[in-house]
């Protein structure tokens, strides 16, 4: 029995530091880029690195704050942000709301194309989007940028907030409708209150594309003071030749904390619609 | 019947403004891409382009030094590699996370979401400056102080696909660990308590146990991760091709080659036939996973 006992100390012992070492070589690199960004000393080149930064400063995060125009970059990107997730939704609750309750003739051809649609890369469309939006002007232009985002994430939204409508029980909105609300009323006061987590599971995921996309909008946008904070970030880039990397990882620690602190505080959404909502974005 | 059109009328309009912005920013793309397909345009021919056929098809299915058909290879060896490895590490971690007693496995679990909840190209960046850079990459911090010479990590075929796959599988195995582990915590205890009273050893456990009961909760999942991975083009893009920055590498996913035709070598027309061709095949594959499951929701 003690023998027993003990081996299982030991195993238990062996799988929490395998875990330990786990996790350690799993955030080398974000630990990495914190240290070399809180460290003072331009030392990167000699061999006595360790992760614990030896001359502690925030000289390269006031750099960052202040030196470049990443104050811009944040503003231009929180309001895409906003601005596209409100439209996504907008766009997205009605249409799901029809499809999901209502019975009318094209409904299932129109549903079985959006999922087909899904399977072009959104990044395959880029050239023809490009010819699209620069007869109208919008190349260069935040309006551009909205349309392709909201457009990328339309699929999904609509998807993903239909699929949640099919799981709210009709029989209340029955009950609803026989007390002599409208349709509007319906939707507002009861249909969109259930859908809560669904809804906010699609904003969640429109907002961080948005804030994740770097490649349409360093195609559309040239001139750094309408770069989003990923296009910024590409153009702080350190490579051999150019740029500093303490820098480079300041700036790259500032710009994930948002996304950091909204993954961990919605977690539970987060997951939950990738799996429901089966089409991931 | 004046009311059933009414009806229909209604339910268009409100699905309208989400099915024209459809339209014009996915449908529109796919249309103008099959016809650009069918041009010669390129930078020669930007404005003067003239339609030729099937040709552009031709050149990438049946010339083979187009590059084409290897990149299809190279990505379908992409995709079976990070999948076999996603599904061994992650079964393998979440096998261990569940040991009954592991007390800290929710700070495990935490830890581990990391690279997930990171941008993920802030992320790709860092691996490529922090991990794999000649100069200051750690990597090859490491290996002079192991004594060796500096490495050029991305700039040979090989290399490239391995440090491609390493950060791929960094970044991809936090959302497939949460859905085994999900899968896992959802097998009923006693079916284990039973087995293990009947003599079962681990292996048999997990051969008649365990993978029977998550294979269909992870079977989703897996098979998104499966045309995520076949789709892949940040990582490939951002660690090896990036304009203005190449190292050397050859390695293309279909993706990143559609990429580079259209707009670093300006082949409009070549680029939308493989950018059709990929549709293709993805929807041929989508057809057969996913319509059966959610076309009829």
């Amino acid at each position: 029995m003690m023998k027993k006992r003990i081996r299982e100390g030991i195993g238990l012992t062996a799988l929490n530091i395998f875990f330990i070492v786990l996790c350690f070589v799993t955030l080398i690199p974000i630990l990495y880029a914190v240290s070399v960004s809180l460290n003072g000393q331009n030392s990167l080149l000699s061999s006595d690195f360790s992760f614990i930064p030896h001359d502690f400063t925030l000289r390269n995060y006031k750099e960052v704050l202040f030196g470049e125009n990443i104050l811009t970059w944040f503003q231009n990107t929180v309001f895409l942000a906003v601005v596209t997730v409100f439209l996504s939704l907008l766009f997205a609750v009605p249409a799901a709301y029809c499809f999901s309750r209502r019975r009318f003739p094209g409904r299932k051809m129109i549903l079985k194309c959006l999922v087909l649609l899904n399977s072009f890369p959104a990044i395959l469309s880029m050239f023809a989007i490009y010819r699209l939006l620069r007869p109208m002007g919008l190349i260069n232009h935040r309006v551009g940028l909205i349309l392709v985002y909201t457009g990328t994430m339309a699929v999904f939204s609509l998807w993903n907030t239909k699929g949640y409508f099919d799981t709210i029980p009709t029989e209340i909105e029955e009950a609803a409708r026989m007390d002599g609300a409208s349709d509007i009323q319906v939707v507002w006061k009861i249909v969109l209150p259930l859908a809560k987590p669904s809804i906010i599971t699609t904003a969640l995921q429109v907002l961080i594309y948005v804030w994740n996309e770097y490649i349409y909008a360093t195609t559309f946008m040239t001139g750094e003071s309408k770069y989003t904070l990923a296009a910024g970030l590409n153009s702080l880039q350190a490579t051999e030749m150019t740029g500093s990397w303490p820098v480079f990882a300041a700036a790259s620690i500032t710009v994930s904390i948002p996304v950091l602190i909204i993954f961990f505080l919605c977690q539970k959404y987060m997951t939950s619609g990738l799996t429901a909502g089966g089409v991931k974005g | 019947m004046k009311n059933r059109r009414k009806d229909t009328l209604i339910s268009y309009a409100w699905s309208g403004p989400s099915l024209i912005l459809i339209a014009l920013m996915v449908v529109f793309p796919i249309l103008y891409t099959a016809y650009i397909s069918l041009t010669n345009m390129n930078v020669y021919h930007w404005f003067d382009f003239t339609i030729i056929g099937l040709d552009n098809y031709f050149r990438a299915l049946f010339v083979f030094d187009s590059g084409f058909l290897s990149a299809l290879l190279a990505t379908t060896l992409w995709t079976v590699v990070n999948m076999i490895f996603q599904l061994v590490i992650a079964f393998t971690l979440v096998s261990l996370l569940n040991v009954r007693k592991v007390k800290l496995r929710r700070l495990y679990k935490t830890l581990l979401m990391f690279p997930w909840a990171m941008p993920g190209y802030v992320s790709i960046l860092l691996w490529k400056t922090g991990m794999f850079n000649t100069q200051f990459g750690l990597l090859n911090q490491w290996m002079e102080k192991l004594g060796h010479e500096a490495v050029r990590w991305l700039s040979s075929d090989v290399s490239a696909f391995l440090c491609c796959t390493v950060v791929n599988l960094w970044l991809a195995l936090p959302f497939m660990i949460m859905i085994m582990d999900g899968a896992m915590q959802s097998i009923d205890r006693s079916y284990f308590e039973s087995a293990v009273l009947d003599g079962a050893t681990w292996l048999e456990r997990t051969r008649y146990i365990t993978i029977p009961a998550i294979t269909p909760i992870i079977a989703p999942a897996v098979i998104i991760t499966v045309f995520t991975t076949f789709k892949q083009f940040d990582v490939v893009y951002l660690l090896t091709q990036q304009a203005g920055a190449k190292t050397g590498s050859g390695f293309h996913t279909i993706l990143t080659y559609a990429y580079e035709n259209a707009f670093i070598t300006n082949n409009y027309g070549y680029s939308s036939a493989i950018s059709m061709i990929i549709f293709i095949l993805l929807l041929v594959f989508s057809a057969r996973y996913q319509m059966r499951e959610e076309g009829d929701r």
